[in-house]
């Protein structure tokens, strides 16, 4: 079921280019350069989720000591790694086309690095040795204070003076309804790629869980 | 150089990072093969 969730997830990426580089117009100001929104947008706002799904598996975690929840948050943080990774990727390349640099330190794009290293240190946490009661109760606190970050990285561009745009700051987002079709399409496309990859991660870990339990029972 | 070489290389980075992350799964995926595969081996004797 995940392998064929990834392939439709695949599968309509591959169909939103049609929609990107054919459908949607070229936006006035930024020109050509502007499709790249189609693919940071969607990449950035799952990243964000992966974060409040960590945030919430956590507090499973807390509240009923939950290893399923526990293995969750993994994959979550994995996946929203990646693609907060990448949406600062993306953003740089924009950025040294459209501002002419490769980094600024504008509100949006600290939070947004601030928020990347954090969970790439929750990452680096959930591997260390540890009794795997304790690593669940550390790592479970830690994605709950980490999560206080993803707000802020979410509203700074509108709370601080950002040379980022904010893409709610208008009503509408001030996008042409072609360009608004497309982004939504890229989102959900983007949506069911994140799915299938949290749902794999997350299977896979479950059965090393239980592979783990085994050995332990034989020994 | 020109934009289409920046929106190229941007749709690049993607794909390569998903691409890194799907080959990283696909290797997990055939560790626990082997170690299932083993397990089943010694739980029959």
């Amino acid at each position: 079921m995940p392998k064929l969730l990834a392939l439709a997830g695949g599968a309509a990426l591959a169909g939103c280019q049609w929609l990107v580089w054919c459908y949607a117009p070229e936006e006035a100001t930024l020109g050509l350069m502007q499709k790249i929104f189609y693919v940071h947008l969607p990449l950035a706002w799952w990243a964000l989720i992966s974060f409040f799904v960590v945030f919430l598996g956590s507090l499973a975690v807390l509240a009923r000591r939950s290893e399923a929840a526990d293995r969750l948050c993994a994959a979550a943080a994995e996946v929203g790694v990646l693609f907060s990774g990448l949406t600062l990727l993306t953003g740089m390349i924009w950025a040294r086309r459209s501002w002419g640099v490769w980094w600024t330190w504008d509100p949006r794009l600290s939070t947004a690095l601030v928020m990347w290293f954090i969970y790439a240190a929750y990452l680096l946490l959930r591997g260390l040795d540890m009794a795997p009661e304790r690593r669940r109760t550390v790592c479970a606190v830690v994605g709950v204070a980490a999560f206080l970050d993803v707000p802020l990285v979410f509203v700074s561009a509108r709370i601080w003076r950002s040379i980022h745009p904010a893409v709610f700051a208008s009503r509408g987002g001030g996008l042409e309804p072609e360009m608004k079709l497309t982004a939504v399409a890229c989102v959900a496309a983007m949506g069911l790629f994140w799915a299938a990859l949290v749902w794999l991660r997350k299977r896979q870990l479950d059965l090393a869980a239980r592979l783990e339990a085994a050995d332990a029972d034989e020994d | 150089m020109d934009t289409l070489y920046w929106l190229l290389a941007a749709n690049a980075v993607v794909w390569i990072g998903f691409g890194a992350y799907l080959a990283f799964l696909a290797g997990r995926e055939r560790a626990l093969a082997l170690r299932l595969a083993r397990w089943e081996r010694s739980a029959r004797g």
